[in-house]
């Protein structure tokens, strides 16, 4: 696991940018967050997969936004004055991920994270890193990394 | 506020259903004809309910005669050795520039229990496991259980399994996405984070209905796991004598189910067993995937 700050204690403190998607709350390590940007125009993409909305331009640098709503299994949303495309760096490549609004950074002891349940076989619970009770929510702890398989991976840095 | 969802279409037949699939597996390799069922009214209502009691009992034999020749074949697979997960080098990155917007979640208060309803055993913790004869450990001499109702169907499980009952009223659970359909969410209460289970799906998978996560009232903690089952109503304890109980020989195909309790009309759950099914993992084999959606309370 990433340590972003008090890393040579036994129970480090972790960073987390949190962002809502239907009502829940999810936190993504802050080490990997490069930017929250204003919901923009996406450009689509002519064939590119399902999971992927199109590209943005990002001062001159084309970057792919994920359609993290599909990828979560969730219902797609029409886009609000709180949505928000999270500019992360994972797998080495920048890609943007869309999410109904950007909450705050929240500081996490590594002991209060708990495991989630492993008892499911789909590919999208791999990526639940664990979950965590804070200011009285359950924050889902996403690792995005595993977010997309490594041929999905590929997939994205070819578009 | 919850209203307790009509659930009882059916109860009775549900139950019927139920507990006579249960009983012809406890007794299929003593009787080798089939009992028939006596019909007390000739009625068309009474004749085409019986159809489909019927029709539910021989699904319900299907299907376990299915999940047997599965398991039968899954247990001569070798086991395959997980591959090493390698954990992607941190590359350096910006300093975050999140945004805070207005947006104020509703405070969600960790649940505290109705009632602890677990009995202080010889040795705490999780509760022993089956003896040689098939029967649990805690079934040695009688024991107190809780009855619970679940879509129609009264269950019994033992109070030295149970830890605590929790209320939903007011609390609502938190989906996790990529899960089975039977994991209905987390639900933060004073012991921890509970992982709360669908009873219904469990219990009746083939006659489960949509319906049934309506009007879930309590979750009712395993003692020992952080699991917990959401069921419907509560109802009251009883003294069970071990005698009364016709006990689940087999225990192969559902091994929660312990046995039923025909004076009860109930079935009896051994839900150390589910617990400790869940959390070896050996469930994956048996499910299907929804996608995460809010079950609001």
């Amino acid at each position: 696991m990433n340590k972003s700050s008090a890393q040579g204690s036994e129970d480090p403190i972790l960073q987390w940018v949190t962002f809502r998607l239907d009502n829940e709350s999810y936190g993504i390590n802050v080490m990997q967050v490069q930017e929250v940007l204003r919901y923009t125009e996406i450009a689509p993409v002519p064939g590119a997969p399902s999971y992927v909305l199109g590209i943005i331009n990002l001062r001159g640098n084309v970057v792919t936004v994920i359609d993290t709503r599909q990828r979560f299994g969730l219902a797609p949303v029409e886009v609000s004055d709180n949505t928000r495309i999270v500019i992360i760096e994972a797998d080495k490549q920048v890609v943007g991920i869309l999410v109904d609004s950007v909450a705050e950074v929240v500081y996490l002891r590594q002991s209060e994270v708990e495991t989630a349940p492993n008892v499911g076989n789909e590919e999208s619970a791999k990526f639940i890193q664990g979950v965590c009770n804070k200011n009285g929510e359950l924050l889902i702890l996403v690792e995005l990394d595993k977010m997309m398989t490594e041929e999905e991976w590929s997939e994205l840095e070819s578009i | 506020m919850n209203l307790p969802v009509n659930i009882s279409v059916r109860p009775q037949l549900a139950l019927q259903s139920y507990l006579d699939a249960l009983l012809q597996e406890a007794t299929e390799q003593v009787l080798p004809e089939p009992v028939e069922q006596p019909q007390p009214e000739p009625e068309q209502h009474q004749a085409a309910a019986l159809d489909e009691f019927q029709a539910a009992v021989l699904e319900e034999q299907a299907r376990d005669a299915a999940v047997a020749t599965v398991a039968k074949a899954l247990s001569s697979v070798a086991p395959i050795e997980a591959p090493a997960i390698v954990a992607p080098a941190v590359t350096q990155a910006e300093p975050p520039r999140a945004e805070r917007v207005e947006h104020k979640p509703a405070a969600i208060e960790r649940v505290e229990a109705v009632v602890d309803v677990h009995l202080p055993a010889a040795n705490h913790g999780v509760p022993p496991r089956l003896t040689g004869d098939g029967r649990p450990a805690w079934a040695a001499e009688p024991f107190e259980c809780l009855l619970f109702d679940v879509a129609g169907l009264t269950l019994a499980v033992p109070l030295v399994c149970l830890g605590s009952i929790y209320s939903l009223q007011g609390h609502e659970l938190t989906p996790l996405f990529g899960q089975p359909e039977w994991f209905l969410g987390i639900l933060p209460s004073q012991g921890g984070n509970l992982k709360v289970l669908d009873t219904a799906r469990w219990v009746m998978p083939d006659r489960y209905r949509d319906d049934f996560q309506q009007g879930l009232q309590y979750v009712i903690s395993v003692q020992g796991y952080e699991w917990g089952l959401a069921v419907h109503q509560v109802s009251r304890s009883l003294r069970l004598d071990p005698n009364e109980i016709k006990w689940r020989t087999q225990r192969g195909q559902r091994p929660w189910l312990a046995g039923t309790v025909i004076e009860h009309m109930c079935a009896l759950l051994d839900v150390a067993e589910l617990a400790e099914l869940i959390a070896s993992g050996a469930v994956k084999q048996m499910q299907s995937v929804k996608p995460a959606a809010k079950h609001k309370k």
